[in-house]
């Protein structure tokens, strides 16, 4: 695997490619640091601009997007209190007291210093498990696919913050979004009412409007704190030879629990840096000063949210089942430009399978040496108003959406899912999920249609075939902890006193 | 059974997201009721919609219980009138009009329009800022990517 990762760095090292994976981390860091842009919204207002770049190349720029993303967020976090991403929430907790106590830029260097150990231990689980995990994934015939995509959309509604039956719900939305189009087996035309949608809904539309124009509507009037005062010496940055020694089991720990839950399908940046967290102050000596500004609880969030960014793309590139709403995206990324992702995708097309690799390799150096050098630049971005950046946003999103297929309903479409959007979280339903039933479903029915089709309506199929009983095996007991944990929140408040 | 919470919501609301969802799910059902459905063996493409539809109504049902039995409702977010308002009304400007006048006009007022959904936004920081964002548009748009949409009205 070496010799492949090296023909893959070859790929990237060209420079127009190379050029692409700067402009890629350069974005996602700067998203990551401006809070109400996230690495969804930035991803989907440049799918437009990659219909005019080969495959290897837009994917190499979208994902920089994302793994630079995590980078960027916390510094607003750190600086702010305002997590630029939903993964820099727990690193608000040390990092915003470590910068009230003039020790902004230490906090910052720790932050990016975790942030590229927990990368590239996620960039070498990465390049270690993509050969293995695509020999397990050759042998996955329809039956497998039909159940790994059901294990995927129920860890993505039953893991993770809010309501599991509503993020079900959603999930179950998104599939009936994409069905609306010609059928694939058949050619007949389900939901369509107007006849721009034959082609189906297009994703540009449904990730903009989900993503990009709801948040517009919520915060435009949003007023965001003056920008900080920073004066950052050099000095202030390094930490001292006892805090540099403190944080080497916490960066590793971070790593661990990052690179286990990126993998996993379902779950993602944002689960891996709270279950780090908690972690670190279980098992802490010094458990009372969480909170306070300690490094530990810094470094160890922050390298997991890395780690898992580089590990997501395990079931993504090996399995093409994008495993988050993002993975979703740059899976419709692949898909638009011709390509059909899955575990064929590292033997047809391996330049770009290891380019994009070992591009994250590259990547995250990259962002290690625009980080703490640029600070000045990040921090001057942090006073840029919310209400000088959201008309831009939404003349990109018209832009970007019309110049995809010339079309106005497509425009329209985007205003639609937009105010859907809105309308939805302030009901507590979750949009995330909702993408990802819409790229999964597609999938699901044809693998399901295929199964019933061989195995003539044998149900037992799923069973019988060893991958696939592993992975109804995993579903099963994920809908069992799902009820056991429901009924264990419902019976606490009947304990508590009336 | 005592009336201490009056701000609490009536059953009615409490169940309108899950109502929402069920009146899309039924919807769904009826339009997919006429597709062929096909037998297990062999699907036609009226199956799986069907199946979804009817997943949806039973998620919904469970949605609008679990509402209503909640011991506190919780309440939906605040409306942001202003938002939703002037944001939709730039997009569907700039959607009418881009195959109308051109990308340039469009563009321009779209920006314009959208700023007014901040509600501090003044005319005249509106027309200066609107100017110099439709330059960058076209600088990025049309000079750099050389988008196939015409500037304006031919």
């Amino acid at each position: 695997m070496i010799d492949q990762f090296l023909i893959g760095l070859g790929v990237v090292l060209q420079p127009n490619i190379l050029m692409y994976a700067f402009i890629g981390v350069f974005i996602g860091q700067l998203i990551g640091v401006l809070p109400g842009i996230g690495a969804i919204t930035a991803i989907s207002l440049l799918l437009p601009v990659t219909f005019y770049l080969d495959a290897t190349t837009s994917m190499i720029m979208l994902a920089g997007i994302y793994y630079g993303s995590q980078y960027g967020g916390s510094i607003a976090s750190i600086l702010l209190n305002l997590p630029g991403t939903p993964s820099s929430v727990v690193t608000c907790l040390e990092g915003y007291p470590l910068a009230q106590n003039h020790r902004a830029g230490l906090a910052l260097f720790v932050a990016a210093f975790s942030s590229f150990v927990g990368g590239m231990v996620g960039v070498a689980i990465l390049v270690l498990a993509a050969i293995p995990m695509t020999i397990i994934a050759l042998r996955f015939g329809a039956p497998e696919y039909a159940m790994l995509v059901i294990l995927g959309l129920l860890a993505a509604s039953l893991i993770g913050t809010g309501s599991q039956i509503r993020s079900f719900a959603m999930v179950v939305l998104g599939i009936a979004l994409g069905l609306v189009g010609a059928d694939a087996t058949t050619g007949y035309f389900r939901f369509v009412a107007m006849p721009e949608l034959a082609d189906g809904i297009s994703l540009v539309s449904l990730a903009m409007g989900l993503f990009g124009v709801s948040e517009i509507i919520r915060n435009a009037s949003y007023r965001s704190p003056p920008g900080p005062a920073l004066s950052i010496k050099m000095r202030d940055v390094i930490p001292t030879r006892a805090e540099a020694r403190s944080l080497g089991f916490p960066i590793l720990r971070g790593s661990a629990i990052g690179s286990f839950f990126g993998a996993l399908p379902g779950t993602g940046a944002a689960i891996a840096s709270f279950m780090a967290y908690a972690m670190e102050r279980r098992v802490s000596r010094t458990p009372n000063k969480f909170g306070t500004g300690h490094l530990p609880g810094l470094a160890a969030p922050e390298s997991a949210n890395n780690a898992a960014a580089q590990t997501g793309f395990i079931p993504t590139l090996t399995l093409g089942i994008p495993g988050d709403a993002v993975m979703a995206l740059i899976i419709g990324a692949l898909i638009l430009n011709g390509i059909i992702p899955g575990p064929r995708l590292m033997v047809d097309q391996p330049d770009l399978f290891w380019g994009v690799i070992a591009s994250f390799f590259v990547g995250n150096i990259i962002l290690l040496m625009i980080n703490i050098p640029l600070i000045r630049f990040w921090v001057l971005l942090l006073r840029i108003p919310y209400q000088k950046l959201y008309p831009v946003i939404i003349v990109m999103i018209c832009v970007g959406v019309y110049s995809h297929r010339t079309s106005v309903t497509d425009v329209m479409l985007t205003l639609a899912f937009g105010v859907l959007g809105y309308l939805m979280k302030n009901y507590r339903f979750e949009p995330a999920p909702v993408l990802l039933g819409f790229v999964l479903g597609p999938l699901l029915e044809d693998n399901f249609r295929r199964t019933m089709l061989l195995y003539s309506g044998d149900f037992t199929i799923f069973l019988t075939r060893p991958i696939s009983a592993v992975l109804v095996a995993c579903s099963t007991l994920l809908i069992l902890f799902a009820i056991w944990s429901s009924i264990a929140v419902r019976r606490k408040p009947d304990r508590s006193p009336t | 059974m005592q009336e201490t919470d009056q701000d609490q919501p009536s059953i009615a609301r409490r169940a309108l997201s899950g109502g929402v969802l069920l009146a899309v799910g039924l919807v769904m059902l009826s339009i997919a009721w006429s597709y062929p459905v096909g037998k297990l063996t062999q699907m036609g493409p009226g199956f799986i919609p069907r199946v979804v539809a009817i997943l949806i109504c039973a998620l919904a049902l469970a949605i609008i219980l679990i509402d209503i039995r909640a011991p506190s409702a919780e309440r939906e977010g605040r409306m942001h009138w202003r938002g939703l308002i002037f944001v939709s009304a730039a997009v569907v400007i700039f959607g009418v009009l881009v195959d109308v006048v051109g990308l340039i006009p469009s563009m321009f007022l779209a920006v314009a329009v959208s700023m007014f959904a901040d509600d501090h936004a003044k005319p005249l920081t509106v027309l200066i800022y609107a100017s110099l964002a439709t330059l960058g548009g076209w600088l990025l748009f049309l000079v750099a990517l050389e988008l196939p949409i015409p500037a304006f009205w031919r």
